[in-house]
């Protein structure tokens, strides 16, 4: 009988949870091998230029973007909805912190001779509202995909061309110019025992925080639990909608944290920055054992998948390859997560 | 005697289906309540209107005499209402532990608590008093409930449905995955919870198994109740008579010794 635990059952059941561990756990260990392959590859591509350590160091900061907004769209994708317009989300928070950083730290006429004395309250008022206008982002996506039961491709797809037209429309397609060099050399290039970058900093911080909520909260349960079977966590008593919107809105203050670090980091906005991050970031997430249809979901595996698109395209740029064959790569990378995924779904079922 | 629950006069209409059509059903505390009728009658959908799933069109149900409206199940669960699917509706990915404390996650004392944080050592306790009481063995209750077999899936469903339907439990089929064994583990965990006051509700195609343990009998057809009467005054045959409109109810004589008469035709039901 079914219910019973002879040894007759528990076999085919311990093969299972191997097989599965094996195909979790060890995942990672894959991603890890698979890093390393990269790196070996590229420091013999490029004279060992690519094993120096500043190079090591712009990497995990540019990961550092990267990972930040792939800690919520590991949720997102865990819960089964995805977010294409992540890219154009951090690009319009970068406009409208640096809009305000310029506007409210002084006059044109102090800010264009670089003279800023409400330093203060421009920064605060800034990145504040790039946190928030990331966030009113993604509550919108959520309210549209759970209020108009439209699937969040087509929704997310769509707020992708609203966000690029807004950013052009805002700036007129010219990026802002004076942003407060202090940025960088005050917070962004700061280094922890002259060692581990700023944004480093903040994105295990971000990180770390959504790794525990992820495996120790109520919320990260349940949010693996809509991804798994959506009608059993309505019948549990869940809110989908209500849960469903605010992981949106979390990815969207996600893309405000990124878009943020972008301004410091650069001091400067990029109108054409991006286009690779929605890619990338679901690549990331996919690569690191995350199920693109929702009801598994690990942190550790987004943070090293990450490493993998950024690792690539950064070797790609030393050795000087035409940019578009990072899009191509990132694009096949994806390709191949995903076919991954689909294994490892069907040794589950 | 006030019932526990009532529903009155309920209509549910799924397009240009109409799935309810004034039915009517009181349950009390502590019995046991059969619904049966043919594929079809809506006894499905009467349990998911009693259990705040489904928001009926026309009528109202009452609680300890007063109309109360159930938005979602999550209203009926406030009172204690709880159903058991026949589906099963369990999470795959999660664990059974997680699976039976979903919705009604324990959470650590203090801050921590207050921040949401699952306290998996009570989820885990829970999970293993409840499964122990209807004498259910699992491998491992950190099991994903992928890896759980139909008779183990079912289980944990109709545990949960103990766990939180101490006021009235509706159960949709909960036996249909089990064997003979398993049946009689969870009948007798219904005539338990029965004991101690809960309102059960049961739905089933085996008529002769509703004779045993119910203690009335509530017969379905087109989307009413044409009938509640006693088990113990009712036969196979009478109750096959009525579900399939060959009798009247009014008009059904209730010899007391045909229950093993009709017990041939069960098999046509099904």
């Amino acid at each position: 009988m079914a219910t019973t635990t002879g040894p007759q059952t528990a076999s085919p059941n311990q093969r299972q949870r191997m097989v599965s561990w094996m195909l979790t756990r060890t995942s990672v260990f894959w991603v890890a091998l698979f890093l390393v392959a990269i790196v070996v590859i590229f420091a013999f591509a490029t004279d060992g230029v690519y094993l120096r350590f500043t190079n090591f160091k712009s990497m995990a900061t540019n990961a550092s973007v990267l990972i930040i907004v792939s800690i919520g769209m590991t949720y997102l994708l865990g819960a089964g909805e995805l977010d294409l317009s992540v890219g154009a989300n951090i690009v319009v928070a970068q406009i409208v912190s640096a809009k305000l950083i310029v506007g409210l730290s002084g006059t044109t006429a102090e800010v264009s001779s670089r003279v800023y004395p409400n330093l203060a309250l421009g920064l605060t008022v800034g990145f504040a509202a790039a946190l928030l206008v990331g966030t009113l982002i993604g509550v919108v996506n959520g309210l549209l995909v759970t209020k108009l039961r439209v699937n969040s491709f087509i929704v997310t797809l769509g707020m992708l061309g609203v966000l690029q037209g807004m950013a052009i429309g805002l700036t007129g397609g010219v990026n802002i110019q004076y942003i407060p060099r202090q940025l960088q050399s005050e917070f962004a290039a700061l280094e922890l025992f002259d060692i581990i970058p700023a944004l480093v900093i903040v994105m295990a911080l971000v990180a770390g925080v959504g790794g525990i909520v992820l495996k120790r909260t109520r919320y990260g349960l349940r949010t693996v639990a809509l991804g798994s079977d959506r009608q059993a966590a309505l019948r549990a008593g869940l809110q989908p909608d209500r849960h469903i919107v605010s992981l949106f809105a979390l990815v969207g203050f996600c893309c405000g944290i990124a878009g943020l670090l972008d301004v410091a980091r650069f001091a400067a906005t990029n109108l054409g920055g991006h286009a690779l991050t929605a890619l990338s970031s679901i690549t990331a997430v996919v690569l690191g054992g995350t199920s693109l249809f929702g009801g598994a979901a690990t942190i550790v595996g987004t943070v090293l998948g990450a490493f993998i698109p950024v690792t690539l395209q950064t070797g790609l740029i030393i050795i000087a390859t035409h940019p578009a064959w990072q899009l191509a790569v990132t694009g096949a990378l994806l390709i191949t997560a995903v076919s991954l995924d689909q294994v490892r779904r069907r040794r589950n079922l | 005697m006030l019932p526990l629950m009532e529903a009155r006069d309920i209509a549910v209409d799924f397009g240009h289906i109409r799935a309810l059509d004034g039915a009517t059903l009181g349950i009390h505390r502590g019995e046991t309540l059969g619904l049966v009728g043919d594929n079809g009658a809506g006894k499905t959908t009467l349990v998911r209107v009693l259990g705040g799933e489904l928001v009926p069109d026309r009528g109202h149900i009452s609680f300890e005499g007063e109309v109360v409206t159930f938005h979602s199940v999550r209203d009926a669960h406030a009172l204690g209402v709880h159903i058991v699917y026949q589906d099963l509706a369990l999470a795959p990915d999660l664990t059974a532990a997680e699976n039976l404390v979903l919705g009604h996650e324990p959470l650590l004392k203090g801050f921590a608590g207050r921040l949401g944080f699952l306290d998996r050592a009570a989820a885990a306790r829970e999970t293993q008093l409840r499964l122990r009481r209807l004498h259910i063995q699992l491998p491992n209750i950190e099991e994903k409930v992928r890896n759980l077999s139909g008779g183990q899936r079912q289980s944990l469903a109709v545990a949960r449905g103990l766990t939180y339907g101490h006021v009235c439990m509706l159960m949709d089929e909960p036996t249909a995955a089990l064997g003979a064994q398993q049946t009689a583990m969870v009948y007798s965990a219904i005539a338990q919870a029965a004991a101690s006051g809960v309102a059960v509700v049961v739905v089933s195609h085996d008529l002769r198994q509703v004779l045993e343990f119910a203690d009335r009998v509530a017969i379905m057809r087109h989307g009413r109740v044409l009938a509640v009467e006693p088990a113990r005054s009712l036969g196979v045959r009478e109750i096959i008579d009525i579900m399939m409109g060959a009798v009247a109810p009014s008009s059904v004589d209730l010899p007391h010794d045909s229950s093993s008469r009709g017990n041939d035709e069960i098999r046509d039901i099904d």
